[in-house]
């Protein structure tokens, strides 16, 4: 299956994100990042049509950035 | 001897059920850390906090990550004063505010890193706005306002106030520590509301809450840790975590959620017409009695609050006389000096202020023992 991992700002964004995407039918789940320069963080896993979900995040201006670059995992 | 609280404006009680079942079952259950972990407890007690938060922002018509938990609405005011005036300007308070609105503006104006101004308050509304209007400067940053004064309840022209503030680009921070609640409070203009959680929220004490529309930056008074980009010295800047440092209340907070949903459970119109039923009924007891003065004009309006004084006698000895038969009121300055300065009585008064809980019954025996002192 192929999912993306969008780093997220803070816990808070992470739940308001993954609420949205879940309502929008887009699987997602919330999980700690590993480390990273920024130390502690959250991100979300996100499955499915992944272009449009963070197309979604975007159009409701939640902050959030991609792992490792603009690509997707599988 | 059984204790009548009608120092509700103070603080809340009884508190309802249902919020000393979610503060208890908070301590029982969300025992970890909220946004500080991974594991499930802590995963357990984060998403709690963003339903709480959910809860307070559909309140008051705003974004949840915009709902900052905060220990009391002092502290929510400090956060406010000091973030927005931290680059300096010029500031402007009502004559009504209460000291958790007034030290802070006066510690910043005595230490030269603001000037501040008071706008007068007056029962007529357009005369308010006006007083407000005529201070303002091309270097007023901020507006703060109490929706409602905690000494006689009267409410302000906060909508009004808000489009002045819209006009010029001035932030308005809000007090709303005695209308929300009792009054349909919305952000609507207003750009930072601080309140209470234990008061008209129902909440238990030691919650509080500031809820910003995101137009102002506040720069934090408090740094530390929040759970993200930990790598980094430097305090992140999102709301809420960015005046959240530190371990949250948790339950405080979900005690705080449990109090906004029983005041949409019961219906915050219905719980406006009760209280004010017990304020109308103490009233009435008490309008022919010439001893007894009450600090009300007709052409101002009130939140359910009576501020009144009986002559020669001090508002305390009054309080404690009152006490003795199990009436609990607060006498004094209630903490709002330039209120009393504005409305004639320097030496306090005593007041009165029911809840949902209150019974008309009580305030007319109230009344009566009044009349005896």
């Amino acid at each position: 299956m192929t999912y993306v991992i969008a780093a997220m700002p803070s816990y808070t964004y992470a739940v308001k994100a993954k609420r949205l995407l879940t309502a929008g039918g887009y699987p997602c789940e919330i999980q700690r990042s590993g480390y990273s320069s920024e130390g502690c963080g959250w991100e979300l896993r996100i499955g499915g049509d992944s272009r449009r979900a963070l197309d979604l995040l975007k159009s409701r201006r939640i902050p959030f950035s991609l792992s490792g670059g603009d690509e997707e995992w599988s | 001897m059984e204790l009548i609280n009608f120092d509700n404006a103070a603080t809340t009680f009884p508190k309802p059920p249902s919020v000393i079942r979610a503060a208890q079952e908070a301590a029982q259950t969300l025992g970890g850390n909220a946004g500080r972990g991974g594991h499930a407890l802590a995963m357990r007690s984060s998403e709690a906090v963003f339903s709480a938060r959910e809860t307070v922002a559909e309140l008051f018509g705003a974004a949840p990550e915009n709902v900052v938990f905060t220990s009391n609405c002092t502290h929510a005011l400090n956060l406010a004063i000091h973030g927005i005036m931290a680059g300096g300007g010029h500031l402007i308070i009502s004559s009504l505010e209460h000291n958790s609105a007034a030290r802070p503006a006066a510690a910043l104006a005595k230490d030269g890193r603001i000037s501040l101004s008071v706008a007068q308050v007056f029962p007529d509304d357009d005369r308010t706005v006006e007083s407000f209007r005529r201070l303002i400067r091309s270097d007023t940053k901020a507006v703060i306002c109490t929706m409602a004064s905690n000494v006689t309840g009267q409410i302000l022209p906060i909508r009004r106030i808000a489009e002045l503030c819209k006009s010029r680009g001035i932030c308005l921070i809000a007090d709303g520590a005695q209308a929300c609640g009792v009054l349909d409070v919305k952000l609507e203009g207003i750009n930072i509301l601080c309140t209470a959680g234990h008061k008209g929220l129902y909440g238990l004490s030691g919650t509080g809450l500031l809820v910003s529309d995101g137009k102002f930056p506040i720069k934090p008074l408090i740094q530390g840790g929040t759970g993200t980009s930990s790598a980094s010295l430097m305090q992140p800047t999102l709301l809420p975590e960015a005046l959240e440092s530190g371990t949250l209340n948790i339950p405080g907070i979900m005690s705080l959620k449990a109090g906004v949903d029983f005041l949409r459970s019961k219906g915050i119109p219905r719980i406006l017409a009760h209280e004010e039923e017990v304020c109308r009924v103490f009233m009435e007891e008490l309008k022919s009695v010439p001893k007894v003065q009450i600090y009300r004009s007709p052409k101002a309006g009130y939140v359910p609050i009576v501020s009144f004084n009986v002559e020669n006698l001090p508002p305390e000895k009054v309080s404690a006389a009152l006490s003795e038969k199990g009436f609990c009121l607060r006498a004094g300055l209630h903490c709002a000096p330039l209120a009393h300065s504005s409305n004639g009585t320097k030496s306090g008064t005593v007041r009165f202020s029911p809840s949902v809980f209150s019974r008309p019954q009580d305030a007319v025996r109230l009344a009566k023992t009044v009349k005896e002192l």
